[in-house]
């Protein structure tokens, strides 16, 4: 287990330097930068920007600057000032949209396995009823549509025909349900269909038939004896899923106006924000590796078959 | 192996995770409401009066500070002369100023009652500092140019040091290189020579006679410092003086002094550093150069000489760039730190109450405010939503009272709308030709091109918020100018000029390509255009849109024919649109160049009056006739405003301070 974090950290390590330095590259490569306006700057004014920001360096100088201050300077100051939000440090900025970003998608991915493994349970129990068909018919639909169009409709049926949430925003609770709704969506669905297939396969197998044998209850059955094998799949769903609630929330935190890190990427991206973008970026990707290695170490704690090495 | 207690606590590990987040996002603040929400478009950059640009960030500043003179959209009666209301100037912190007989030298009296929110006194030296500041090349203002009519700040921003000269040398001992505008430790003095130093050579000095050409503020981190590029030294006769404020002395103690500019690598030997000093910057001294005095007995009056006499100075002043900002916060907490809503001073109607970055900026009343019983608003929420159409949504929910930038594609739904506030704007849409690029370098092809379009057409069909179809650059409604305007819809004519130029029925003419940034609104135009001159004159062009950035950087390079192109007066006089079009002018960006109109523009500097406003006209005539640029329409303001807001006036700059509004109850 250790020796296995270990390993990870390596690969962690080099991922983060291959990302950087493809993102350094590819922010310099685009055309236009930082200070350009409508308004063309004066040449001396230009001139003292670029300097403020350390940007009239050579290129490699910048690079290995970069990284230096990304290694040696404590966690607060390690991307220095943003350049289109002035009057803060990336790092601030950071610490700003996280927080929303996460619960936006704790909030997502419970809504996701909540209505994912609920229907996916009855759908399968259930198998080709009434009930069964419609789960999935909602299931594919789920999938199939596009997050901002769903969160079109959703803002037209709740806010405006049944106002019962707000159209926009954040603070409240209210504010976060509809977001989370259009964000976990997708994911419900397939969820679901995990769910029902792995439940499926699971139903049939003798450990379950010995279990009724012994005149256990079905509800007793599927939740302590074949949910446990049937989550399998979902479990190493887990991982896609958290990468895709935390880049499918760039999307939805637009559309609902959402102060995460979402806004925070689009915004610095196309403002050519070269720090911020840089911040961003590097927390995405180690983000998502943190997910991934959770996702593997799961497997082991929940299926005592796989060993976690 | 996993011990079994994990595995068992994994479960309710996992609600704990789930149980914290729902904690934290109920948590997220329950912030009392505010009386009056509005979209301000986009996250502003910064609360800094000198950093800023844009019109989200000026609607914030100008909540927040107050300069000497404030533009005002009351008393927006349009008068005889102009279609347009014209927005007056009113007192802000000044209560009175005056103007020379020449024009050339403006003084303010700031008012007694004018205090900073922690209760010091507004002084002339507050803004005498402020521009400093501004003008400092390290602060890197981006509206800096907006001070350049006083007399010096051109020299001192570009550090134009000459021999002979006053300077002032910072030495180079700051703790970090990022300390925001630092004065410690000024040498004052003539500078006697000026030169270079490097490895092979050692120290060189120019020629007595010649002078510097603005190289003196920068050097540090400079790319070309790489291998043996040569340091700048300097020698100057430094004079003792106390105060930094002081006149310099030249009859006082005096002794001479070696300067070598500081750089970050040590590759200045030891026999040199011992006898030179590091420094930073070599500036003009700015107490002896530039045109700012203060006096008075506490301080309150702030005179200022001007290069040229500028009738438009006080519409600079009362712009936020010129705002003052409060030295000692700024000097505490450094660059970041001070506009941090727990450490900012302002002076403005409002005070910084809290900031979420890209969620809102909160003000609240600022009861120290010299006018704070005018003030009605005593909390405002400052959104920055940057889709239209979710603005809109929280608009119609109620969420917000005012939108500044409504979604184009259903204007035609919101302009009947009693919410909807709209007036002319002095701003223009036209298209900038290049005319470096055959055959646009021939005049007839591009009068050819501009007789060709029908302009009623676009407002009408395309942009659909009541845009005037423009034929003049300047946008009408500027009291006692008269612009001139280029040639009006007329196909025949168009037709006549193209084949004489060589391209009868557009033939043998090569396919051009329109360029602009990825929009809508622009594309619909752009398709427009192309219609009209392949149906007028058969000729085609391609469309090519740009993601916005992308845009600048090829327009500034002039790597297009046709371009997409916007401009906002930024004080209401033409020459705001004029002077860019002189020859090799940053915003010119279409290789044009006319001798003659460069000859009337700069006649215009030092004109008065009637005629001064002659020559502009007659350099739009020269500008409309040899047409690099093609006038599409002038821009009207677009906002929606709820019916609970009063006090909202649409104006020609839209400009709409927040306190001057008052709300109903809900």
């Amino acid at each position: 287990m250790f020796a296995f974090l270990l390993r990870r950290l390596g690969w962690a390590i080099l991922t983060v330097w291959i990302v950087y330095t493809v993102t350094f590259f590819l922010m310099r490569s685009v055309p236009g930068g930082p200070f350009d306006g409508e308004r063309q700057l004066p040449e001396e004014v230009e001139r003292n920007l670029l300097e403020k920001y350390n940007l009239n360096d050579p290129v490699h100088i910048q690079y290995f600057n970069g990284i230096r201050d990304i290694v040696a300077n404590p966690i607060g100051e390690k991307f220095g000032p943003s350049i289109r939000l002035a009057d803060y440090n990336v790092d601030e900025v950071i610490a700003q949209g996280f927080p929303v970003s996460a619960s936006l998608g704790i909030f997502a991915m419970v809504f996701a396995l909540l209505l994912g493994m609920t229907s996916g349970v009855i759908s399968a129990i259930k198998r080709n009823s009434a009930l069964d068909v419609g789960f999935m018919a909602a299931a594919t639909l789920g999938i199939s549509v596009p997050s901002f169009v769903l969160a079109s409709v959703a803002v037209i049926v709740f806010v405006f025909w049944i106002p019962i949430f707000p159209a926009a925003g954040w603070g409240e609770l209210s504010q976060i349900l509809l977001p989370a709704l259009c964000l976990g969506a997708p994911f419900a669905g397939y969820i679901a269909r995990l769910t029902r297939t792995g439940m499926l396969e699971v139903l049939g197998q003798d450990y379950i038939r010995t279990a009724y044998a012994k005149g256990l209850a079905t509800r007793r059955v599927v939740v302590r004896h074949a949910l446990r094998g049937a989550i399998l799949p979902v479990v190493s769903y887990l991982g896609p899923a958290v990468a895709g609630i935390l880049t499918g929330s760039l999307i939805v935190e637009r559309i609902f106006y959402l102060p995460g890190m979402g806004s925070h990427f689009i915004e610095a991206a196309l403002q050519r924000d070269y720090p911020l973008a840089m911040g961003m970026v590097l927390v995405y990707t180690c983000l998502l590796y943190v997910m991934n290695t959770l996702v593997d170490i799961s497997y082991g704690v929940i299926d005592p078959r796989v060993k976690v090495e | 192996m996993i011990p079994r207690w994990l595995r068992n606590s994994f479960p309710y590990l996992a609600i704990g995770i789930l149980l914290a987040g729902l904690g934290y996002a109920i948590s997220f603040g329950q912030l009392e409401p505010a009386d009056f929400t509005y979209n301000n478009g986009a996250e502003i950059k910064t609360v800094d009066p000198a950093l800023a640009t844009g019109s989200p960030e000026g609607r914030i500043i100008n909540g927040l500070f107050e300069g000497l003179l404030r533009n005002m959209p009351t008393g927006t009666e349009p008068d005889e002369t102009s279609s347009i209301p014209l927005r007056p100037v009113t007192m802000g912190m000044a209560d009175t100023f005056e103007i020379s007989e020449d024009g050339k030298t403006y003084t303010f009296h700031i008012r007694e009652s004018a205090k900073w929110s922690n209760g010091d006194s507004v002084t002339a030296e507050d803004f005498r500092w402020s521009w400093q500041r501004m003008l400092h090349p390290e602060t890197g203002s981006e509206y800096v140019y907006q001070l350049y009519s006083i007399e010096g700040a051109l020299q001192y921003n570009t550090g134009a040091i000459e021999l002979g000269g006053i300077v002032e040398v910072e030495h180079g001992q700051r703790q970090t290189r990022t300390e925001l505008f630092p004065r410690a430790n000024i040498s004052r003095g003539k500078l006697v020579a000026h030169g270079t130093w490097s490895a092979a050579d050692g120290v060189v000095w120019a020629k007595a006679s010649a002078t510097d050409s603005g190289s003196g503020s920068h050097g540090h981190g400079d790319s070309e410092q790489e291998g043996d590029t040569p340091i700048e030294v300097y020698k100057v006769t430094v004079y003792s003086s106390d105060h930094i404020l002081d006149e310099l002395d030249l009859s006082g103690d005096s002794h001479e002094m070696l300067f070598i500019k500081y750089t970050d690598d040590q590759k200045v030997p030891e026999s040199i550093a011992g006898e030179y000093t590091r420094c930073f910057h070599v500036l003009p001294d700015f107490q002896s150069t530039v045109g700012l005095k203060v006096s008075g007995s506490d301080q309150r009056i702030l005179s200022v000489q001007l290069v040229e006499p500028t009738p438009y100075f006080s519409d600079l002043v009362a712009f936020y760039p010129l705002y003052p900002v409060h030295r000692k916060t700024v000097e505490t907490h450094g660059a970041m730190g001070w506009t941090k809503q727990e450490n900012i001073v302002t002076n403005g109607p409002f005070l910084l109450d809290d900031r979420r970055i890209r969620d809102r900026i909160r003000l609240v009343k600022n009861p120290r405010y010299w006018n704070a019983d005018g003030v009605s608003l005593e909390i405002i929420d400052a959104l920055s939503v940057e889709s239209d159409t979710t603005a809109l949504n929280m608009y119609m929910n109620g969420q917000v009272d005012w939108l500044t930038s409504l979604p184009t594609m259903i204007m035609k739904d919101l302009m009947p709308r009693e919410d909807f506030v709209s007036a002319p704007m002095l701003a223009s849409y036209f298209y900038r030709l290049n005319v470096d690029q055959k055959p646009l370098d021939d005049v007839r092809v591009r009068r050819a091109l501009n007789m060709a379009l029908d302009k009623v057409k676009i407002t009408e069909r395309v942009s659909k918020a009541g845009e005037i179809p423009a034929r003049s650059y300047v946008p009408p409604g500027l009291a006692g100018y008269d612009g001139y305007q280029c040639g009006e819809f007329n196909v025949k004519e168009a037709k006549r000029l193209l084949a004489e130029a060589g391209f009868p029925g557009g033939e043998g003419f090569p396919t051009m390509r329109i360029l602009y940034n990825t929009n809508d609104n622009h594309q619909a135009i752009a398709q427009v255009i192309q219609q009209d001159w392949k149906n007028n004159l058969g000729i085609e062009v391609r469309l090519e849109n740009m993601e916005w950035r992308t845009f600048l950087s090829n327009v500034s390079e002039t790597q297009f024919d046709i371009a997409r192109a916007g401009w906002i007066g930024d004080y209401p006089d033409p020459n705001t649109f004029l002077d860019m079009f002189v020859t090799d002018g940053p915003n010119n960006q279409t290789n044009w160049s006319n001798q003659q109109y460069d000859a009337l523009i700069e006649s215009a500097k030092t004109l008065r009056g009637e005629e001064r406003l002659k020559a502009l006209s007659e350099a739009e005539k020269i500008l409309m006739e040899e047409q690099p640029i093609i006038p599409i329409y002038y821009y009207v303001s677009k906002n929606m405003v709820s019916d609970r807001v009063k006090g909202f006036s649409a104006n020609i700059q839209d400009v709409h301070p927040l306190h001057v509004l008052t709300v109903e109850d809900k």
